[in-house]
């Protein structure tokens, strides 16, 4: 059973991987029946990423739409020997609302922690509108995500939670929980090194 | 030692950066230490990246409103068309546009060309059916000037009275064929000179040496003999005609020389 979800994962991942580039090299090839694929396979998943981080919906739909246009506009920018378009897209997306998130508005606000025991965090993928088979495997992938993230330690999966979900710089993560600079740096290295280790041989 | 600093700082600031956590400055730095770094390095950075994107799984999945991926395609599609089809549609519309003009320039300055062409032989031929009027209109005229004259000739009882030329033209010569019952007569003159300005000649009728004017006439063409009517000329008894130059529209008496004198 185990050899068959990480071998379906595994050609998932490929299929995705190889559909994606070519979406990619005809989105930058300006086919905007391509670009309206890719938002199809993804609107969601980053609409969600976008909500977590940035609370409203109204700039999350700013964003995600900001992500778009960049995407239709700097697709041949991507470069396929430095990681898949799912990395690219969500990095971009990730960058973006971090940026949003650091702007003066965002400032103003409080910054809000999250637990990694938050049900509305961790609520699994799970999508009536989706193919349920890609369901299947994306919520098996968050899966295998979430139980990395169990095996780290407390503390350095807590630093990880902050700086991804929350958005908050190290600076911010020492200031706020009052943890010295190198040892969030350190917690955090850690913390990355490890999941890496976790996950290294299915994300190949 | 030196090397594995920098490994430990290359690692801090990879999970950092692909997390989303450092400053603006440290990312600045990162990005630099990037560009150098070697296949190892490169490789836990992609790892890193990958596993940060493979982490956006854990956040659930939310529809945004349908607006957007509308806009999207919007966006798209009005993008396509200005780089290619936009472009080169107004580039050829303005192809079309000046070609259109231009055909338009010679059709219109062809068409004016015709046009006064045409406008040109209607002045003409408008000139020459007014010419062949007129000459109508005078042939017209001489036709019945000719059929009075003739209608004066016809009548069965007429007197005839023939002028001579006297001193001041003696080559003159003159016929008055006179129609006492209808009051009317012919006037035939030949060889007397066509009329000064402001001057007419006047046909006299001479009886008891009274003379009583018959009616003024002008001579423009000396070289063929003109002949004129005398309408309303109800006079009776025997006596001679003569024709004077007298001033333009005749005079009571005769004033200036006579030209022709012929009795009955």
């Amino acid at each position: 059973m185990l050899f068959f979800i990480l071998s379906a994962i595994g050609k998932f991942l490929t299929q995705n991987n190889s559909r994606d580039r070519d979406l990619m090299r005809r989105i930058a090839s300006k086919e905007p029946e391509a670009l309206s694929l890719l938002y199809d396979h993804y609107n969601r998943l980053l609409f969600g990423l976008l909500k977590s981080i940035l609370k409203k919906s109204e700039e999350a739909e700013d964003i995600l739409q900001e992500v778009f246009t960049t995407i239709w506009e700097k697709a041949d920018q991507f470069d396929t020997e430095r990681g898949t378009a799912y990395t690219w897209i969500v990095s971009l997306t990730r960058n973006k609302a971090i940026d949003r998130l650091r702007s003066k508005v965002y400032k103003e606000q409080k910054k809000q922690s999250t637990s990694l025991d938050d049900d509305d965090v961790f609520h699994p993928l799970y999508s009536e509108e989706n193919n349920p088979l890609e369901n299947t495997i994306l919520s098996d992938r968050a899966k295998r995500v979430y139980q990395a993230l169990e095996k780290l330690s407390e503390k350095q999966r807590a630093v990880i939670q902050v700086a991804y979900f929350d958005g908050l710089s190290q600076s911010e993560i020492s200031n706020e929980y009052d943890i010295p600079l190198g040892t969030v740096k350190t917690r955090m290295r850690d913390g990355m090194l490890k999941l890496r280790e976790l996950l290294s041989q299915e994300m190949a | 030692m030196a090397d594995n600093e920098n490994t430990l700082n290359f690692e801090e600031l990879c999970a950092a950066y692909v997390l989303g956590s450092l400053s603006a400055e440290e990312e600045t730095s990162f990005k630099n230490l990037l560009k150098q770094a070697d296949t190892e390095q490169k490789q836990l950075f992609q790892d890193m990246q990958a596993i940060a994107a493979e982490m956006a799984l854990l956040y659930p999945e939310i529809e945004p409103s349908a607006s957007i991926k509308q806009q999207l395609i919007e966006m798209a599609w009005t993008s396509v068309n200005s780089r290619n089809g936009a472009n080169i549609h107004y580039l050829s519309r303005f192809r079309y546009a000046v070609a259109a003009s231009v055909v338009f320039m010679i059709v219109s300055l062809g068409l004016l060309f015709q046009t006064q062409n045409l406008n040109q032989d209607l002045s003409n031929q408008v000139a020459l059916v007014n010419e062949k009027q007129s000459i109508i209109e005078t042939l017209e005229s001489e036709v019945e000037r000719k059929e009075e004259l003739l209608t004066i000739l016809e009548a069965r009882d007429v007197d005839l009275i023939l002028m001579d030329g006297l001193d001041v033209n003696p080559t003159g010569y003159g016929k008055v064929v006179w129609d006492k019952d209808n009051g009317q007569a012919l006037l035939q003159v030949a060889n007397i000179p066509q009329v000064p300005t402001a001057k007419e000649y006047q046909l006299w009728f001479v009886v008891n040496n009274q003379p009583i004017s018959a009616g003024v006439f002008a001579v423009n063409d000396p070289s063929r003999d003109n002949f004129f009517k005398i309408s309303e000329f109800q006079q009776g008894g025997t006596g001679a005609f003569a024709i004077t130059l007298e001033p333009e529209g005749g005079s009571p008496q005769p004033t200036g020389d006579m030209y022709l004198l012929g009795s009955m």
